[in-house]
């Protein structure tokens, strides 16, 4: 009984808290400035980055040819200790996972985006630009994971102030699913 | 006063009785006076004596903190199914960890090996990211190949799992003390208890000094005939440990004693007996002095304090009284009559049961081989970790605050490395080569750009001059490909199929001399492609191609590469006139070997405080090169050095025909030998010359090569990543007619090219087939028109 008490009276709360912030809100003549590039935002806004500009657009696109490189069950394993530690918004351990997993398979495309990624997550961008060109490089560069690549590379080159390069790598991204893989 | 003065008045009036009686009478009255002075004068000094040791043991003691040295840790071993491990690696690896064979079910800290078939008993460890406790498990070799992994207990299958690294150095504190930190919550009660019951019974309750102890040692003792027993207290001994030297003197012990009650007043008995715990001595090793049971116990068993076996804490209570008499690797016998006369002693005080003690005193001493020993043998790697470091920490911290020090070292492929150029350089005396070769090699891997091994000197663990990072010398031919790459830079003007000449060419020096380089055969070969020209090794056209990249943008491109030298911009660089150290070398081909994406080469991956909070790590950074498809084209072309140039007999001496890429090095007059080379994982770096840079008759294959052979193929090989990058490609071509082809052609092959750097021309034979394929192509057209 005293529970539920507490319960509703923390729903109101909650409520009034709503309610003056849209009163605040209607208030505010304009809203506010975006953050400048490398702000420091909650984990949660973040993980949108990669999240809209990155996985989902890559995964809306696939279809067509898609590779999946073979995983030994060792960087498979690392591979689901990197997702958690992400889940939980430490990606320095998921890093330090992704990097362990590199050890072992060296040239793995998909490790090497996954560590784009997470350093797209820390807002080092030069480096998430790094690894996922060298993720490009070594992968099958056609399909969800070129997607990916190129993806990653605009939003750091963008995020670098490169806005043409940034462009460049949107292009670049939509072809993945156009094009062949490129014989070599 | 006055009363006294009567007293003594009346002494003397009394009238004599006897005069024997009188004389005994003064001499009682002349040594009570005495007594009387040197009691006052004792008094008198004893005092401050007392009180100034008082504060001298406080002060000690309220400021102790014992120097710890920092440990340095190899890299962990991932074992994980598919691994590729022979079984004497894994053997190697396991010993490096301080792993003992046994043919029992292993404990923590011992293996088994039947066969195939591993069995191993992890020991628990703190890695860089966080604790793992001790595991039991199973694995299975299938020819060089881990088949399964299982966890021995439940037999459920692991898909990865990692060994405790070995622990490859200390760096110690300059007064030679090795030890690790115990706390008394942590140290087992059975050593706890025992120490007190073998060296100081009434240890709970004495005030420093004991003398029920003192007159119980002195009976047993008699009754011996020999002094079997002390009767030093734990505080005394310690008291000793801290100030005093080994004098037998009457002042000494006195000092001993007022410093151990002085101690026991100030501080309770938990903190003395920690203080023990961890001061106590218990051995040698060298120079250096191990004190306290935590590091005794990895110095004598390879096992942490918590993991020790009755038996194995008897070993160590016994010998503290005399770690050196006791001894259980020089006097096994002594050493295991007193472990068994202290597990008695155990029983005695009922601290053990008989059957307990029985049982413990018929198992064999267990100590491993002296562990350290082996440690000299990481001497060159650990100075580049040290070189390391010195940017970061001061020397004093790195000797005193216990640092943990987690590196790259591959103990497996240091042992083969240094057994390479050990080996290989007798082999080339042998051969007829000078006797004072001496030669250094770094194995890295390809895309972390980690250390794997290093080796500084032809003769292991030898201290002193670490060639390997210190012996700069000119690189020769080694530096070539880069004059290829900054002509592959340019797509509009060279391929590889670019014919250039290699022709006598007369330069003009700053000095006014002329230079003109000769060919290593003495020979000029014409008009020849850039391939040729590398894979050869030809200086007069690689001169030629110089001038034309230009030799600013050559030191250019070493510093991209991450060298920096202070070398004069003059053509000799074009043939190798810069002085370079082996480990530079490796720093300037991992960025070809890892197709452009550049790593700095690291020793040291964590650094971690004592109680294992990060310091700090370094991380994986990739530093791409611009032009990475030159990079790639340029692969491929020093894989054909291999395939047919200078390096053409290393499939021969590796056993092995896959892609391998590798340059050679020569300098003049033969002073020094280098081979560079790489697989898709490992680049090693080989250099054979004389200290004093004096002739040598080496060559980069006749020397280095063979060297860097016998490492290579001990190693698991992988052909070299010929997979173009973005911006290149590859395409048939006929070499002979640097043109385009067709698959089908005679003399087709495949060669990468750089986009816009193409040939332009058609060979003839596909001249031929695009005709007719033109015309099917116009009569299909033509057919489907109709």
């Amino acid at each position: 009984m005293k529970n539920s008490i507490a319960c509703i009276s923390l729903k109101l709360l909650r409520l009034s808290a709503l309610l003056s912030l849209l009163f605040l809100a209607a208030c505010a003549a304009r809203q506010p400035p975006p953050p400048p590039p490398g702000a420091t935002q909650s984990p949660a806004e973040q993980d949108r980055t990669v999240q809209e500009k990155v996985r989902e657009p890559a995964q809306q696109q696939r279809g067509g040819v898609q590779v999946f490189p073979l995983q030994n069950p060792a960087v498979k394993a690392l591979l689901k200790q990197a997702e958690e530690a992400e889940t939980a918004g430490d990606y320095n351990a998921a890093a330090v996972s992704i990097e362990r997993a590199l050890r072992i398979q060296p040239r793995d495309p998909e490790l090497l985006q996954r560590m784009a990624e997470i350093q797209l997550h820390n807002k080092d961008y030069q480096q998430a630009l790094n690894f996922a060109s060298r993720s490009y490089d070594s992968g099958p560069r056609v399909g969800e994971l070129c997607n990916r690549n190129w993806r990653t590379m605009s939003v750091a080159q963008a995020a670098l102030g490169d806005s043409r390069s940034a462009n460049k790598a949107e292009v670049r991204a939509n072809d993945c699913n156009n094009q062949p893989p490129q014989s070599y | 006063m006055e009363k006294l003065t009567a007293q003594r008045r009346n002494i003397a009036k009394k009238p004599a009785k006897a005069s024997k009686e009188k004389s005994g009478r003064r001499w009682f009255g002349f040594f009570w006076r005495l007594f009387l002075l040197l009691t006052g004068v004792g008094l008198g000094l004893l005092t401050p004596w007392t009180l100034y040791l008082n504060h001298q043991v406080t002060t000690e003691f309220e400021g102790r903190k014992w120097d710890l040295p920092s440990r340095v840790y190899a890299r962990s071993l991932e074992l994980y199914p598919g691994l590729t491990i022979s079984p004497v690696d894994l053997e190697t690896e396991l010993k490096a960890a301080g792993y003992r064979k046994t043919d029992q079910t292993p404990k923590p800290g011992s293996y088994q090996v039947s066969g195939r078939q591993f069995e191993i008993h992890r020991r628990a460890f703190r890695f860089a990211e966080g604790e793992e406790s001790a595991r039991h498990l199973k694995l299975r070799l299938d020819s060089g190949v881990i088949g399964a992994l299982s966890d021995a207990d439940s037999g459920n299958s692991i898909d990865l799992l990692r060994m405790e690294p070995a622990e490859i150095a200390s760096i110690y504190p300059l007064h030679q003390e090795d030890r690790s930190l115990v706390r008394l919550e942590d140290a087992p009660p059975l050593l706890v208890m025992g120490l007190q019951a073998v060296e100081d019974r009434n240890f709970k309750t004495h005030p420093g000094l004991d003398f029920r102890g003192i007159a119980r040692a002195a009976f047993a003792n008699l009754r011996a005939g020999k002094t079997v027993q002390g009767g030093s207290t734990l505080t005394q001994q310690l008291v000793k440990n801290y100030f005093l030297n080994d004098d037998r003197t009457l002042i000494r012990k006195l000092n001993e004693a007022i410093m151990a009650v002085s101690l026991e007043w100030h501080y309770d008995k938990a903190e003395i007996l920690e203080a023990y715990l961890n001061e106590v001595y218990l051995g040698q090793q060298g120079s250096l002095s191990i004190h306290g049971f935590g590091r005794a116990s990895t110095f004598y068993f390879g096992q942490p304090l918590e993991r020790l076996e009755p038996q194995h804490i008897a070993l160590l209570v016994g010998m503290v009284r005399g770690a050196s008499m006791y001894n259980p690797r020089r006097n096994p016998e002594r050493a295991l009559q007193r472990r068994n006369l202290v597990l008695g002693m155990f029983a005695e005080t009922g601290i053990l049961t008989e059957a307990e003690a029985e049982q413990a005193a018929s198992q064999p001493l267990d100590v491993t081989a002296e562990p350290q020993s082996g440690h000299a043998r990481y001497n060159a790697f650990i100075e580049l970790v040290r070189d390391h470091l010195a940017q970061v920490y001061r020397e004093e911290d790195l000797k005193t605050e216990g640092l943990r020090i987690f590196t790259t070292l591959s103990p497996s492929e240091q042992e083969k490395a240094q057994r390479a150029v050990t080996d290989g350089l007798k082999q080339l005396q042998e051969a007829g080569l000078p006797p004072e070769l001496q030669g250094a090699m770094v194995l890295a891997d390809v895309s972390s750009g980690e250390i794997r091994a290093l080796v500084g000197d032809r003769y292991p663990g030898r201290e002193g001059f670490n060639r390997a990072l210190r012996a700069r010398r000119q690189i020769g031919s080694v530096i070539k490909p880069l004059v290829y790459l900054l002509a592959l830079e340019y797509p509009a003007s060279f391929n590889l199929l670019t014919l250039i000449e290699d022709e006598p060419v007369v330069l003009r020096q700053a000095d006014g001399s002329n230079w003109s380089p000769q060919n290593y055969d003495n020979r000029s070969h014409g008009t020849i492609s850039l391939l040729d020209a590398l894979a050869n090794s030809y200086n007069q056209a690689t001169v030629q191609l110089g001038l034309k990249v230009g030799v600013k943008q050559l030191l250019l491109k070493l510093e991209q590469l991450g060298i920096s030298t202070d070398v004069m911009p003059v053509p000799s660089v074009f043939l190798g006139a810069v002085e370079l150290t082996p480990l530079e070398v490796t720093q300037i081909y991992q960025s070809l070997a890892a197709g452009g994406y550049s790593v700095p080469l690291r020793a040291v991956t964590a650094v971690q405080t004592q109680q294992g909070g990060e310091l700090v790590r370094y991380p994986l950074r990739l530093m791409p090169q611009p032009n990475r498809e030159a990079i790639g084209v340029l692969n491929y072309a020093l894989t054909q050095v291999v395939e047919r140039g200078t390096a053409k007999a290393l499939p021969g001496l590796l056993g092995s025909e896959i892609a391998i890429a590798g340059k050679t090095g020569t300098t003049n007059d033969k002073r020094d030998s280098w081979f560079v080379g790489y697989t898709r994982d490992r680049i090693g770096v080989a250099w054979v010359g004389r200290d004093d840079n004096q002739p040598a008759r080496v060559t980069g294959s006749n020397a280095a090569m063979r060297v860097w052979a016998r490492l290579f193929r001990e190693l698991p090989l992988e052909p070299v990543d010929l997979r173009m990058p973005d911006g290149a490609y590859w395409l048939w071509v006929d070499a002979v007619e640097s043109a385009v082809t067709d698959e089908n052609c005679p003399g087709a092959g495949q060669v990468p090219f750089v986009s816009g750097s193409e040939p332009e021309r058609v060979s003839t034979c596909l001249a031929a087939l695009n005709e007719k394929d033109d015309k099917s192509f116009w009569k299909k057209w033509a057919g489907r028109k109709d």
